[in-house]
């Protein structure tokens, strides 16, 4: 296991002043699924196209699959699979002609076998000869991850793989990830936004906030780190706030008072010193990476989440004019 | 180099035959510049037409012009077909494969060009059935035949080269406006460069789209083809191919 797949070295990414990416340096270690989570733009997108060669660096260096991202550009794509938050896909081709398309690209001269292998694998096998345009949206994120392994690569990269799917086709692409990285033996490289997501699938995460990288850890570490439980509170005009002197005050918002507590049944403490006359409700919050985000960043990664639901249409409506 | 380039240029043949629109388009176009601007000198008595266009079919004349024209109309597709991949996305897709940058820009351009050669069969059917009698020289049918690939290819570079860093939709209208209409009406292609002013003869003897048309002359008047003519067409057709190719290296990018 000891072994690197991906080398990351004080890496930065300037749009004009602005830091897309700011100094960043990880690794990922081979046959690991790797979290990449943060908020809509944090920079998780800018990084992938970095460490793809799509886009060059500002500064700093890393290594993918052991070659670098700036003087080997031919051998990083040749060893990575990339899938995009947005399905790229030809839709006048059918699922076939995608994937051959995609193995004349990157040069593999027997692909079929391993192509028919993946379709199998991946439920497709009856599309074969279907157009992509008429494919449902779970389906073409699939016909993608599988053009991102028909090359055998080292590190797959997967930009927000389930952003914009139901429940149960979520479901049904988490454990294609685990699949990739169980039979195929590949690294997984994956940015999400989803706390749930990057908690299951993740052996470890990067936290990135305004480019850069704030906690890594494996899930169960970071949420150790992020420490006790929190209360959160809803409460009235006229709401004694002295009331609460002896506790950590998190966050205090208009109405809305976050609390710190050492463990869940300190829960009663907190309403035992107040006026429950002033209350409108009470929360208690288990630790996860949701209070792991809130602590370090101050705020909550949902209220990045409204976001979610543009992207989706967004992506719907880029499928509909194609 | 060779078989990305194949890949994307069966790719982009594919997207074009598909689109029954497109082929439609391709089809009846050329039929309608035959039959509405080659019938417009119907009623010319024949011995102007023969003395102005050295035949008494105007058809005759304007048919190998007409297919010129086409061969620089489908340097549009070329970068329309571009543009698209840049809004789709598509381009990342290729740029994050080892396939070289050269082959995107050879697979639009030879693309765009074939489709621009299915006029040919097209355009010759319609003008038999307009009378136009061919003497079947295979030899200046291929020289002609060639010449309008090399055209169309060089056009295609052209147009490619000059909306590589656009990801705008407008861009394809607007330099096809800008150097379409100039190009055919300065060339040969409608009318003999003889009625032409004198600056306006200087363009039509260095305009690619006299050279095609002229060989396309040679078949259809039975005269021996002109070899310059075909050379000049080489290297024009080569220099834009080399200079895209150069700039797609530099050019080409995800952002
Ligand atoms: N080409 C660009 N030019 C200028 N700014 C850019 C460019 N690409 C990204 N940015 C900026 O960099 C920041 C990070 O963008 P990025 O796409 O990496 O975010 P992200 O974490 O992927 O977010 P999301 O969840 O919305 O996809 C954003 O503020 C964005 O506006
Ligand atoms: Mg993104």
């Amino acid at each position: 296991m000891g072994e690197i797949t991906v080398d990351v070295r004080d890496l930065s990414k300037q749009y004009g002043n602005f830091k897309a990416v700011d100094n960043i340096s990880f690794t990922v270690k081979k046959g690991e699924i790797f979290g990449l989570l943060g908020p809509n733009g944090a920079g998780k997108t800018t990084t992938i196209k970095l460490l793809t060669t799509l886009s060059p660096p500002t500064s700093g260096q890393a290594f993918v699959a052991g070659y670098d991202i700036i003087k080997q550009q031919k051998e990083v794509k040749r060893n990575i699979g990339w899938v995009s938050a947005e399905i790229i896909l030809d839709d006048d081709l059918n699922a076939w002609e995608n994937l051959g398309l995609q193995a004349a690209l990157q040069g593999i001269t027997n692909w079929e076998e391993s192509a028919d292998t993946l379709l199998k694998y991946f439920e497709l096998a009856e599309f074969k000869y279907k157009n992509v345009g008429k494919f449902s949206t779970g389906m073409r994120k699939k016909l993608e991850i599988a053009m991102a392994l028909l090359n055998s690569p080292e590190v797959i990269f997967m930009d927000e793989p389930t952003i914009g799917l139901d429940v149960g086709t979520r479901k049904m692409l988490w454990d294609l990830i685990l699949l990739i990285k169980n039979e195929y033996k590949v690294t997984v490289f994956l940015t999400t936004h989803y706390m749930d997501e990057a908690d299951q699938l993740c052996d470890r995460i990067a936290i990135i906030s305004h480019g850069k990288i704030i906690a890594l850890g494996s899930p169960s570490e970071l949420k150790q780190k992020a420490g006790g439980y929190a209360v959160s509170l809803e409460v009235n005009d006229g709401f004694d706030i002295s009331s609460l002197k002896q506790f950590h005050i998190l966050e205090n918002d208009k109405n809305k008072i976050l609390i710190e507590i050492s463990s869940k049944d300190n829960m009663l403490d907190v309403l035992k010193s107040i006026n429950l006359e002033k209350l409108k409700s009470i929360n208690l919050i288990t630790p996860s990476l949701d209070s792991v985000f809130l602590k370090l960043t101050g705020s909550t990664i949902k209220e990045t989440e409204e976001a979610v639901d543009y992207r989706k249409f967004y992506s719907m409506v880029r499928r509909n004019t194609q | 180099m060779i078989k990305e380039t194949w890949a994307l240029f069966i790719r982009e043949v594919k997207k074009t035959f598909r689109n029954k629109a497109v082929v439609a388009m391709m089809v009846v176009q050329p039929i309608m510049w035959l039959v509405f601007f080659g019938s417009s000198f119907s009623h010319v008595p024949s011995s102007f037409l023969s003395s102005f266009f050295n035949t008494t079919n105007y058809i005759a004349f304007l048919l190998p012009g007409e297919l010129a024209a086409s061969m620089i109309f489908v340097g549009m597709f070329s970068s329309m077909s571009m543009i698209q991949d840049k809004r789709f996305g598509f381009l990342k897709r290729i740029l994050v494969t080892k396939a070289p940058k050269e082959s995107i820009f050879f697979g639009k351009v030879f693309g765009a060009s074939t489709r621009g050669l299915l006029s040919i069969p097209i355009m010759m059917l319609v003008s038999l059935a307009f009378g136009v009698v061919f003497h079947w020289n295979i030899l200046s049918l291929v020289v002609w035949i060639l010449g309008l690939l090399l055209l169309g290819v060089g056009m295609a570079s052209i147009y490619s080269i000059i909306t590589m860093r656009s990801n705008d939709w407008q861009t394809p209208g607007v330099v096809s406006n800008l150097i379409n209409l100039p190009l055919m009406f300065s060339s040969t292609a409608l009318f003999p460069s003889t009625i032409f002013p004198g600056w306006m003869r200087d363009i039509s003897s260095v305009n690619p789209l006299s050279f095609a048309a002229g060989l396309g002359r040679s078949f259809v008047l039975n005269t021996p083809p002109n070899f310059l003519f075909l050379l000049y067409l080489v290297i024009f057709c080569f220099l834009f191919l080399g200079i895209g190719a150069f700039l797609s290296r530099e050019w080409l990018k995800a952002e």
